[in-house]
């Protein structure tokens, strides 16, 4: 059986990045692995997502519908908009951050009753697909590793603690250490740290994870 | 992008993106030369030369446009040496009048050309489907479903060219090239870079006339040839089942073809028939195939390519085999497949149920209702969103037919602003300015970035000049092809690799070709720009505004390489007066409205610093951040 991660966000928040290290950490682990990767037209603030498939009977690039394991949502909005790649009772990873879309902000100025949408009603949607939604605070942590682009890895860190997560951590590190600038390494790994930490507060309490 | 792997004198396992291995591949073909024109979705082709330049001895170019790069790559392979280039799609037609008669003289180096198809047009004007060229043009086609299959190709691809002496076309599709995958690194073993004797070849790459009438007799019986061989060739593969059901397939289907039937329960219980020799077709292969088959589906994105070669075969080999494929109403010629399409069209053909995707869309579309769409948008701190505040103003009440281009301006059709006339193909704006400014009433606007200006432009420019047509045309100078990634082009100091290159001056060529209004403006000066596009639009000629300002990811690019910070900007909020006018018809990522006092916020992580909206503002409530020295 394969492990599916849909990876989303938008453009800049280091996706590509992230999918290195998670392929670059399969070699290591003699693990099998194919993408799809989507860039978006724009380099910035488009929509930007990657299928990532880890095992021997993953064939295709592409997730099928209600196949995936896990979302993960560098950008809040975007856990949504893919919500039907994940398998009914599958586990969202979702930061708490909003990038809300120029044309969102055009509404509200158009409008003075329209509203930006919330965490909270993205959250309640999300929960009528899977009741496994686990909200990361991805700036604060990243900040707090040195580096606020590390947002990624925190990710990463959070997602590398589930029981069914194929990959050992000591493949991740390596892993990190080698694809990430070398001058971001060690925030980087900082980064993985404070989310597999932030992990056990609060994804764990919702499905199983590794015993630490 | 894990240089270090594309470019290891190792033998190992490692995790490549399709494009990459592509360049990997043709590193272990000690390929001596590659140029290029940049294009989705093969422009981490490109990407991966210009990082390893310097690791190896390979001469690269990043081309005018991509009939030059090909061009470039033929005469390098007269002379003996290996060459590659990579296209997306439609730049296959900038390249054909030239890949169609390399079909008659030949070559003599390995020469190998990545054509990469957009199914679904994901960053293309269209969804053509370029496996026609090989047969229209006699060039053997081999198609990869996988990143490893795509760097086995291309090794594969440098000896057929050298044995038939002819290009061989290596088609993929956007999942391919944005396919990562593990790939199997065989060792590098270049030998150097030496320049050749052309007296001693002895050859002659001419056609004409006789010429050509005796070289199409040759290149018939080259096709011949190549058929034979591919009868037998490692890429065409049968996954046996004691089934009378078969799928013929190739590129991506193929592993979608194999999710589907994982899916269906039906591994062990059809045959699979997996093609990649494309053109010529082993038409045995095909043949031994389906005798004996009851139904045989049919699974290949766009144009019913295989499809009908499979029927003209059936007539004589199987008559009785009923065809399911895109005539049988099974499968759409419109859009990418994927896996939940595959198994929909497998489980159609053999009559069974299918899992019920369409309701799972469903479900998720309800859930969507209150969520605002993403459409790509300019980065914060880029010039075309200046160019198009003070060009927005000027064109206010100024009756115009706008004529837009390929490049990232292309997203001004998008919403927020949804703005052109028309959009057709590179360097096409000024073509169709030339054609309507004699035959309507409105002054014709036309965009062109300045990589396209000397892709496909300069022509069309030309032809303005000499017939006295009169419009107005922008080019937006940001010194690099951005939407490709920010490439160097001719509008910078560098070339390949990041080397000195001589720059070849926009408004020098204006000039020089006799325009007498060119004015060049900075992109950040949206107030002051206003003026400049109201005497361009109403000047009784042809009138040039350039407006210049390099792109704001390879300024920050060139920041971060100086070690200079990016100083983000924000709102004061006792000085605003909610006028809006740093936002509105602005449009950037940054900006958002704070829903208590009702005031426009900056998102400082995101702030390029570009200060174009401070200046924007009537109340001076835009300031830059104070930096502590």
């Amino acid at each position: 059986m394969s492990f599916d991660i849909f990876l989303c966000g938008v453009g800049g928040q280091g996706l590509v990045l992230l999918t290195s290290v998670i392929g670059n950490a399969c070699v290591k682990a003699g693990k099998r692995a194919i993408t799809g990767e989507m860039y978006g037209l724009s380099q910035r603030s488009g929509t930007v997502f990657v299928h990532m498939r880890v095992g021997d009977d993953a064939y295709s690039p592409l997730i099928p519908y209600g196949a995936a394991d896990v979302i993960i949502a560098l950008e809040g909005m975007e856990a949504l908009r893919y919500v039907e790649f994940l398998k009914k009772g599958g586990i969202i990873l979702m930061n708490n951050r909003l990038m809300h879309p120029p044309i969102e902000t055009s509404k509200l100025l158009k409008d003075k009753q329209a509203k930006y949408i919330t965490i909270d009603e993205i959250v309640s949607k999300l929960k009528e697909w899977t009741p496994n939604v686990a909200v990361v605070d991805g700036l604060s942590i990243a900040k707090e590793s040195g580096n606020l682009n590390a947002e990624n890895t925190v990710f990463l860190g959070c997602i590398s603690v589930l029981k069914d997560f194929p990959l050992e951590e000591k493949f991740i590190r390596e892993s990190i250490s080698q694809v990430v600038p070398e001058k971001s390494i060690e925030q980087n790994l900082k980064a993985f740290e404070l989310g597999r930490k932030s992990a056990y507060d609060s994804l764990c309490k919702l499905v199983s994870c590794k015993q630490v | 992008m894990v240089l270090r792997d594309v470019v290891a004198n190792e033998k190992r396992n490692a995790f490549m993106l399709c494009n990459e291995a592509i360049v990997r591949g043709a590193l272990e073909s000690d390929v001596k030369v590659v140029a290029f024109y940049p294009g989705a979705p093969t422009s981490e082709v490109l990407d991966t030369f210009n990082d390893a330049v310097g690791s190896f001895d390979y001469h690269m170019e990043i081309a005018t446009n991509e009939k030059v790069a090909l061009e470039i790559c033929a005469g390098a392979s007269f002379a003996g040496i290996r060459s590659l280039t990579a296209m997306k799609s439609v730049g296959t037609n900038v390249a054909s009048d030239a890949l169609f008669v390399l079909g008659y003289t030949g070559v003599r180096g390995g020469l190998v050309l990545v054509m990469a198809d957009d199914p679904h047009a994901h960053s293309s004007q269209s969804e053509q489907d370029g496996r026609f060229f090989a047969p229209n043009a006699y060039i053997p086609m081999l198609e990869p479903s996988t990143a490893q299959e795509a760097k086995d190709m291309v090794k594969r691809a440098f000896e057929i060219s050298e044995r038939h002496r002819v290009p061989v076309i290596v088609r993929t599709v956007t999942r391919v090239n944005h396919q990562s995958g593990i790939v199997r690194l065989d060792g590098i073993d270049r030998k150097e870079f030496r320049r050749v004797k052309w007296r001693e070849l002895n050859e002659e790459f001419t056609t004409l006339g006789e010429g050509a009438r005796q070289k199409k007799l040759k290149m018939l019986k080259r096709a011949e040839e190549l058929a034979t061989e591919f009868e037998s060739s490692e890429f065409n593969y049968v996954r046996d089942a004691p089934s009378d059901f078969g799928i013929i397939t190739s590129s991506v289907s193929y592993l979608y073809v194999l999710e589907a039937l994982k899916i269906l329960g039906l591994e062990s219980k059809a045959k699979v028939l997996k093609l990649g020799t494309t053109y010529p077709l082993p038409k045995n292969l095909i043949r031994t195939f389906i005798k004996g088959l009851a139904k045989v589906l049919i699974v290949e994105e766009l144009s019913p390519y295989l499809e009908r070669e499979v029927y003209a075969l059936a007539k004589d080999t199987n008559p009785a085999v009923t065809i399911y494929g895109k005539w049988s109403g099974t499968f759409s010629e419109a859009w990418e497949y994927n896996p939940n399409l595959v198994v929909k069209g497998i489980a159609a053909a053999l009559g069974m149920s299918a899992p019920d995707y369409d309701s799972i869309v469903d479900d998720a579309k309800k859930l969507k209702v209150a969520l605002p769409d993403r459409y790509p948008t300019f980065c914060a701190g880029c010039p075309h969103r200046g160019t198009w505040a003070a060009l927005s103003q000027a064109l206010k009440n100024k009756p115009h037919y706008f004529s837009n281009d390929i490049g990232c301006y292309s997203m001004w059709i998008y919403p927020p602003i949804s703005h052109a006339d028309s959009s057709l193909c590179m360097g096409a704006s000024v073509g169709v300015a030339n054609g309507l400014s004699n035959v309507i009433e409105e002054r014709v606007v036309a965009v062109v970035g300045d990589s396209t200006f000397y892709h496909a432009a300069i022509p069309a420019i030309m032809n303005a000049v000499h017939n006295g047509n009169k419009f107005t045309l922008i080019i937006l100078d940001n010194s690099v092809t951005a939407m490709t990634g920010q490439q160097p082009n001719f509008s910078t100091d560098f070339t390949a690799g990041w080397r000195q290159g001589k720059k070849v001056s926009i408004e020098n060529i204006c000039r020089a070709i006799g325009i007498e209004f060119v004015e060049i403006v900075d992109s950040y000066d949206a107030k002051k720009n206003i003026d400049v596009f109201k005497r361009a639009l109403d000047f009784d000629g042809l009138s040039i505004v350039i407006s210049r300002r390099e792109c704001a990811l390879y300024g920050d690019r060139n920041k971060r390489r100086k070690g200079e910070a990016i100083i983000p900007f924000y709102i004061d909020t006792e000085q605003c007066k909610k006028a809006y006018v740093c936002m509105r018809d602005f449009y950037c990522p940054c900006y958002s409205i704070d829903e208590t006092d009702k005031k426009p916020r900056i998102a400082q992580e995101q702030c390029d610093g570009c200060s174009v909206c401070s200046k924007l503002c009537p109340f001076v409530a835009v300031k830059r951040t104070e930096v502590k020295p």
